[in-house]
């Protein structure tokens, strides 16, 4: 490779974080430090019932037992545990009867966002619920999906509101003690978003969640529950940012979906958290647990493209458990800079003739470090089961890495796995053929790379496809010229 | 309109190019013709500024410096270069790289972007000209085409960006001779007084469907000969072992 | 240091233990996730015990290369069985025990062993092995017949297992095969931890094939580390067929520019087999080339695990680096269990890796019926043709041949 294009490649890296922005908010923060009267107080704030505060307890127990987990290929300093606070609200959070409600400065925040909350401001088919520090501040949309029978609401709502519901399916897919992160996030969880579709609904309009953190020294720990009953339908996009700061901050959530039979949730994610400098100072750490169960029939289609965050330790999951029931994971993941990113999936066949697809698109600039580690397991019973994974990673700049983990487990001889990958750099001929149309050299770079991630772009909502471009051209813009 | 003067070129210290000169007039064709090894193709990524050569000399189009451009820049001063081998680019449609390439040049040039509605009808006519299938511009740039798809594309590019000069770096080759003849009209059909043409290829049944105003001979990084286009039919009957040795490179010519 | 049933690991009595610092891996070892744990707590390493009959029989099973040939029995050099007279010009071969007299090309392999341990078997067998065998090839020296060195693991009731070492250096533009088998005398339960150095200067050209058939109560824990310096090729093949636990892990380190490494095997288990490759290849040099093809047929409740690394440092620009695993599952017990990876940290280079887990094709076994074979001997057919991909790539009819008989497939 050329020193020039070397040199313009390794400039990537340098690119700046729109979202750097806080807004000043009247905040309620806890102080740091996690103790049994930490789960306690975040209850009592909540005002939650006696079931929810003893399970949270349990969580916190566990979660005292156990071990952060280091198999990931992570460098990660030390986190302590006790110097976060673990509950942020803004103040005004007022019992709002309508969007107009919503305190002006919060409304100018997603606004920059170019979240608008005005619902006749908004596109017309997707409905928001956004989340600011800890705390689900307003739901868009909420009387049009009432009359299509979808609950779509902050968790906190959720647990007043429709507790039996709540009650039935937290935790059933990811259990208390999953895993380190989890078990953090069933003890102090916050709040998050709660959807539940009825028998048979197809959900009128996209749903989505904004996620924003915006004080510092906060964790943030929301929770998402999805449960779509049988023959229903509903397709749900997240969004992350947060403030420019020199700490880190730790965000560890945990999503749960549940497709009943025949049912589908598609669900994607555009993450976009502060990925920290370019000498590495700040950024999100980002541990989530994303897991779906799929019954018969149904199917839970993960989509996700991760650009921000200074660590990433994500692995959205399907246990195909119903026959015939399908799973997929689209993902395109970018670190540049000095980002860490350690993400793929699981996919746990249980069922007869179930399916799933893995395409996982890595890219890695600067000093960042790409790793996809994915399970594809083949339980006895999944009876002709199939997989296909594909996973390409893209190295762009000699400071980088790109690692592939897959682990193919098998049980059953009539079950079908195919994993291909490869690792490559953008060819220089691609780069000189696309100038030599007149494009620019960073233009070139950016719809090479767009292309590198088409498979999976295609997968996503219109409006997020396109956001999704933009935010790999932002990210990989550079000091070309 | 193209003037190129005591052009050198190498790489890694290899010379491949010996001070070729050469001065191609407003709405004329050329044909330079070499055998393999010649430096035709090295000639066609000069001027097109492909990085990795040594390059010494001068080259102006429309009295404008060449060499001092990048490769974006002499695309939007009117240079097309039609690749011998069209690069595949996965996952970029090929309707929106042929639109932002185009919108690209017209930016530099200080002209307004083409609407998306206008854009599709000039690609219609450039497909009709190369008889390709509308589902052609939907597809990946190059990737998993034929050779023949990848040689039509390039034509289809050309016809889209209206270039000033167009080098084709071996056009004809690999081609089936129904390709051949869909090309060769599609060139025919962008021949204009304000549009000048280097045909680059090392036979001459292209320039049965072509005919050029000039043909050159390119041996050793050199025009060797130039003449009307009975040269073409001359090389077809003798081979260019005439014009190697007297250059004392006989031996090197093969594939004739 | 005990093992998980309280059995005591026997070191060497001299005090050097460096085992006595590392514990037995585990299932949270990621080189060491699919073994059979429990069955390795019962080994109890020791040095080799003394005088042991070898039946003649067990060496007529072994293949017959009419080269020259190093028994090996529990670790140590058996001259008696050995057939060392009149090597070709330009082969040394040290019997171990001492008596390599310090020979100068032994050196690289001292400073391999300077390296940290990678795990408790590999500290056991620093530990208890000695010298070893070393087979040293001269600059520029051709050696035709192949060198056959063949580990004969005759286990005692305490200690029941044992280390064994080779040592290999082929000098500047020499070219040569060495074959290592390992059998079984007798079937008692035990096992064998053999490492095996091998340092290929400028150059040098080797083909390296290992055949592992041993009794179903034992275990192999074979590990090959190959230094490859500038231009040299190496061309390695293993054959992972018996034992209780078969277990190949080698390291290859291209550490020269423009090395060529290329390995393949062929896992074949049967009954409650667990046959395991941990193929590495680590591109530290530009301009290197690695292949990687292994098969694996698993029948019955057998397992088999592949876990092979393209791993490319920094600098190691212009690599070329391919890998793939295809496994064929025979049975509903049988399972595969098989992890590809790739740690790139250069540019400019090109890798791929792919993995197949699947079963017989029902379209090829259909179309073999209708042409009249019986559904058994259609699936015969297509395992044989399956695992051929591996064995007809070996040179040697000698060893060819063996493995067609090995595998039951005589078709010639």
């Amino acid at each position: 490779m050329s020193g020039m294009l070397r040199e313009e490649l390794e400039g990537l890296a340098e690119a700046g974080y729109e979202f750097g922005f806080s807004t000043e908010l009247d905040t309620d923060i806890a102080p740091p430090g996690l103790t049994e009267d930490t789960v306690r107080l975040i209850a009592a704030k909540k005002n939650e019932p006696d079931w929810l505060l003893e399970w949270r307890l349990a969580a916190f127990e566990a979660w005292q037992q156990m071990d952060e987990p280091d198999w990931a290929k992570l460098d990660i300093s030390p986190i302590d545990y006790q110097a976060i606070s673990y509950w942020a609200a803004p103040t005004k959070k007022p019992q709002l009867d309508s969007l107009d409600e919503v305190d002006p400065d919060i409304r100018d925040m997603f606004d920059k966002l170019g979240i608008p909350l005005h619902e006749q401001k908004m596109l017309s088919n997707v409905a928001v619920d956004a989340i600011v520090d800890s705390v689900s501040v307003t739901t868009t949309f909420k009387e049009t999906l009432a009359e299509a029978g979808v609950i779509f609401c902050s968790f906190s709502e959720a647990v007043r509101d429709y507790p039996d519901l709540v009650r039935e399916h937290l935790g059933s897919v990811v259990p208390v003690r999953d895993n380190f992160f989890a078990a953090l996030n069933s003890a102090v969880f916050s709040d998050g978003s709660f959807c539940y579709v009825p028998k048979g609904v197809r959900c009128p309009m996209e749903l989505s969640t904004y996620f924003r953190i915006n004080s510092e020294n906060t964790g943030q720990f929301e929770r998402t529950l999805i449960v779509a009953e049988d023959d229903s339908h509903v397709s749900y996009l997240e969004g992350c940012t947060a403030p420019q700061r020199d700490e880190n901050q730790l965000h560890a959530a945990v999503v749960e979906l549940v497709a009943k039979d025949r049912a589908e949730i598609k669900y994607s994610t555009v993450q976009n958290w502060y990925p920290g400098d370019e000498n590495g100072v700040g950024g999100i750490y980002n541990f989530v647990t994303k897991r779906g169960r799929a019954l018969e029939d149904a199917k839970i289609s993960w989509t996700q493209v991760e650009t921000g965050s200074a660590i990433t330790w994500k692995y959205p999951s399907v246990i195909l458990q119903g026959d015939r029931s399908v799973g997929e994971f689209y993902s395109v993941a970018l670190s540049s800079k000095v980002q860490q990113a350690d993400t793929g999936t699981k996919m746990v066949h249980i069922g007869s003739d179930t399916t799933s697809s893995i395409v996982s698109k890595g890219i890695s600039a600067g000093r960042g470090q790409n790793t996809y580690r994915g399970l594809v397991k083949m339980l006895r019973s999944a009876e002709n089961a199939r997989n296909y994974t594909q996973c390409d990673s893209l190295l762009l700049g000699s400071d980088c890495g790109a690692h592939t983990v897959p682990y193919i487990e098998v049980k059953n001889p009539t079950a079908q796995v195919e994993h291909e990958a490869s690792t490559s750099t953008v060819g220089e001929d691609q780069l000189y053929y696309s100038r030599q149309r007149g494009l620019s050299e960073e233009d070139a770079m950016a719809m090479i790379v767009n292309g590198f991630c088409r498979e999976v772009f295609n997968e996503l909502p219109m409006e997020f496809a396109v956001e999704a471009q933009r935010l790999l051209s932002v990210s990989l813009e550079g000091s070309v010229g | 309109m193209l003037e190129v003067t005591n052009l050198n070129a190498s790489i890694d210290g290899n010379r491949i190019l010996n001070g070729i000169d050469l001065s191609v007039g407003s709405g004329e064709v050329h044909a330079v013709m070499g055998p393999n090894g010649s430096g035709k193709s090295t000639f066609a990524h000069v001027l097109a500024g492909r990085e990795g050569y040594e390059v010494t000399g001068s080259v102006a189009l429309d009295g404008a410096d060449l060499l001092e451009m990048e490769p974006e820049e002499r695309a939007a001063a009117g240079l097309f270069l039609g690749f011998q081998y069209p690069v595949e680019i996965p996952g970029v449609n090929n309707m929106y790289f042929l639109r932002t390439a185009l919108n690209s040049v017209r930016r530099a040039r200080g002209e307004d972007e083409i609407s998306a509605r206008e854009f599709l009808a000039v690609a219609r006519e450039a497909m009709a000209l190369v008889e390709m299938k509308p589902d052609f511009l939907e597809r990946s740039v190059n990737a998993g085409f034929s050779g023949g798809e990848k040689k039509r594309n390039e034509i289809l590019q050309m016809a889209v960006m209206q270039p000033r000069l167009a080098v084709l770096d071996e056009t004809d080759s690999g081609l089936d001779i129904d390709a051949l003849r869909v090309v060769a009209s599609g060139v025919e059909a962008l021949r204009g007084p304000d549009r000048s043409m280097i045909v680059i290829t090392h036979y001459q049944r292209l320039l049965e469907h072509i005919r050029p105003d000039v043909v050159h001979v390119l041996v050793d990084g050199r025009i060797v000969e130039s003449g009307d286009h009975t040269l073409a039919l001359h090389l077809e009957e003798h081979g260019y072992r005439d014009f190697g040795e007297q250059d004392g490179a006989g031996q090197r010519l093969s594939g004739v | 240091m005990t093992t998980a049933t309280g059995t005591p690991i026997t070191t060497r009595t001299d005090g050097n233990d460096p085992a006595g610092a590392m514990p037995l891996p585990t299932r949270r070892d990621e080189a060491w996730r699919y073994a059979p744990h429990r069955d390795l707590a019962r080994l109890a390493f020791g040095p080799a015990p003394q005088a042991v009959d070898v039946p003649a029989d067990v060496l007529a099973g072994i293949p017959q290369l009419g080269g020259p040939l190093v028994v090996m029995v529990n670790g140590v050099v058996d001259s008696e069985l050995s057939q060392l007279e009149s090597l070709p010009a330009g082969l040394t071969v040290h019997p171990g025990g001492g008596a390599d007299g310090g020979d100068s090309r032994l050196a690289p392999h001292t400073e391999l062993d300077a390296a940290a341990p990678v795990d408790a078997y590999d500290a056991l067998n620093r530990s208890l092995s000695g010298n070893g065998v070393s087979v040293l090839v001269d600059a520029g020296e051709q050696i035709d017949p192949p060198i056959h060195v063949a580990h004969l693991l005759h286990p005692g009731d305490a200690p029941n297992a044992v280390c064994g070492r080779v040592r290999i250096t082929l000098g500047e533009a020499s070219a040569a095969t060495v074959v290592e088998t390992h059998v079984s005398v007798g079937d008692l339960a035990g096992g064998a931890s053999v490492r095996t150095s091998i340092v290929l200067e400028a150059d040098a050209t080797l083909e390296h094939l290992v055949l592992q058939d041993l009794s179903a109560q034992q275990m192999l824990l074979a590990r090959i580390e190959v230094n490859q310096h500038p231009r040299s090729r190496l061309r390695a093949r293993s054959f992972n067929l018996g034992g209780r636990y078969g277990r190949i892990a080698s390291q290859v380190d291209l550490v020269g520019e423009g090395a060529e490494a290329d390995l393949a095997g062929l896992y074949s288990g049967s009954g409650d087999q667990v046959l395991d490759q941990q193929p590495t290849v680590v591109h530290r040099a530009p301009g290197c080339t690695s292949r990687q093809a292994y098969r694996g047929v698993l029948d019955d409740s057998s397992t088999g695990v592949f876990s092979g690394g393209i791993d490319v440092r920094p600098g190691a620009d212009g690599t070329d680096a391919r890998q793939s695993n295809d496994n064929l599952l025979l049975s509903r017990q049988a399972e595969v269990d098989t992890q590809p990876r790739l740690e790139i940290l250069a540019d400019d280079i090109a890798c791929q890796h792919g993995a197949t887990v699947g079963q017989l094709d029902p379209t090829a076994l259909f179309y073999l019926r209708t042409r009249g074979m019986t559904e058994d001997e259609a699936g015969r057919v297509l395992v044989n043709a399956f695992a051929d991909q591996v064995v007809e790539e070996v040179r040697h009819d000698a060893v060819r041949d063996w493995l067609s008989r090995r595998l039951g497939h005589d078709h010639d």
